[in-house]
């Protein structure tokens, strides 16, 4: 089970006392060790001076963390304003897929591009009946054999996928996480062989398939972690999370813990997506922005918004290249984003109620947006009209 | 959610510490000025948007999504 207070399993010799005892990591001076439990709460209040209080320790942290720029700026924009502005966008819809019977909470695209699976409210999810009532997660496997999905039944399942319709496919599933809350968000990671999860209950954790065994736990989030996005694979080993703290947090996968908090969202983070190259990712909140933070500058570097946007954005994604950031809003509404001049390029209409999810397809043709409306919506380009500049005489 | 918060002040001490030791982690870490990271996030998008579909179309015969006469399963 994996909870808030869940301690990594690992048994050995304490790095202070030597005794034999179960080992959680602790850090001293930025290098990590092994302390049991004794040892570690020791050290947490040694050293105490005089005057240390808890007052104190919290202004410290404050002081720490204001040196971290936390105003938004517009540093993005002004760099790209030599960039030649994008033309107009028509978009059509090519594909209406209306097989749910309910609001459809959450879609992946299989990596073959042609395969989506997608989940709902009420017992429903692909031709498998789970039982619970919201499914809010679901994943595809990379090889595309599999799925997991989960929601309130507090669990990651996973299902082999088989086209033989006799087939029952709810009897091979393997349940592979647990929580103590929902089930926010799900991911395979590279390969089939593990799945990364996110939890109502603040945490992250990666699960190995097979086993169903706990690998990391990933404790830092005050609140209900809603999203989760993994880098691209050539940038190594980490994940971004957003919440309902307003953090989105990115961790290393394999110690478990968090390299760079990020806090200047309003309200609670419903989505999060890397950047196309990995240095960056983006995130969509019910604040009704969406924001760009930049991992090596270790800040906000853009944020997307208008005064007459007001409703929260649900789901963000980039198009291949990056220069697109598709955002599925709370008032039904797709807003297209020039990721690097800060203006909207588009706004798309059609779903008749909120967008829940929201995808670009991996070959980056087309995307599809999920809705409370039972549907799901493919679109793709049709064309582009070129930008006509007036130019000054003289 | 609630944690199991006992008025401890050596817990609430211990966490203060954890929270001021990750913050001091995090500010340590090495930043690249947002002058050049901003370019370089600007460099990668202008290398690749030859290759993005839905901003230079992909010609019909090749965009797998084009009209054509048969439908999606829904499995």
């Amino acid at each position: 089970m994996c909870d808030q207070t869940f301690l990594v399993n690992v048994f050995g010799s304490c790095d202070k006392c030597f005794k034999q005892r179960a080992l959680r990591p602790v850090f001293k001076k930025s290098q990590q060790l092994s302390y049991c439990s004794t040892c570690a709460e020791i050290m947490a209040t040694e050293g105490l001076h005089e005057n240390e209080t808890l007052a104190s320790l919290k202004s410290e942290a404050e002081k720490v963390q204001k040196k971290k720029a936390k105003r938004h700026c517009f540093v993005l924009h002004q760099v790209a304003e030599r960039v030649e502005a994008l033309g107009q966008f028509v978009m059509k819809t090519r594909r209406t897929l209306k097989g749910h019977g309910n609001k459809v909470l959450c879609m992946d695209w299989c990596k073959d591009k042609r395969r989506i699976v997608s989940s709902s409210q009420v017992c429903h999810e692909h031709a498998v009946t789970m039982p619970c009532t919201w499914v809010m997660a679901c994943a595809y496997a990379p090889s595309g054999c599999a799925i997991a999905c989960g929601g309130l039944d507090n669990k990651c399942s996973v299902y082999p996928l088989t086209f033989d319709k006799n087939e029952n496919m709810a009897a091979k599933k393997k349940s592979v996480a647990m929580h103590t809350n929902y089930l926010s968000a799900c991911s395979f990671t590279n390969s089939d062989m593990q799945i990364l999860t996110a939890s109502g209950d603040g945490t992250c954790a990666l699960w190995d398939v097979e086993s169903g065994q706990l690998l990391q736990s990933f404790h830092g989030h005050g609140a209900d972690v809603l999203c989760l996005d993994l880098a691209p694979s050539e940038t190594g080993n980490t994940f971004v999370s957003g919440g309902c703290d307003k953090k989105a947090m990115v961790w290393d996968m394999r110690s478990g813990q968090c390299v760079q908090a990020f806090e200047t969202h309003e309200s609670d983070i419903n989505s999060v997506r890397y950047y196309p190259s990995g240095d960056a990712f983006a995130s969509g909140s019910d604040d009704a922005t969406c924001r760009l933070y930049d991992l090596r500058a270790d800040r906000e570097v853009a944020i997307y918004s208008k005064e007459s946007i007001i409703f929260g954005a649900s789901s963000v994604d980039f198009s291949l290249s990056g220069r697109l950031l598709f955002a599925g809003y709370n008032d039904y509404t797709i807003n297209v984003w020039d990721v690097l001049k800060g203006s909207r390029v588009s706004i798309l209409f059609g779903h008749e109620n909120r967008v829940s999810t929201l995808r670009v397809s991996p070959d980056g043709t087309a995307f599809c947006s999920g809705s409370w409306d039972h549907t799901l919506r493919v679109r793709g380009m049709v064309f582009c009209f070129p930008v006509c500049e007036r130019r000054e005489d003289g | 959610m609630k944690e199991v918060m006992s008025n401890n002040s050596t817990t609430s001490i211990s966490q203060a510490r954890k929270a001021v030791e990750q913050l001091k982690m995090e500010a340590c870490m090495d930043r690249v000025k947002v002058s050049q990271a901003a370019a370089d996030l600007l460099a990668y998008c202008e290398a690749h948007v030859r290759e993005d579909p839905l901003i230079i179309p992909v010609p019909a015969s090749e965009n797998p999504f084009r009209e054509k006469k048969f439908f999606c399963t829904i499995l």
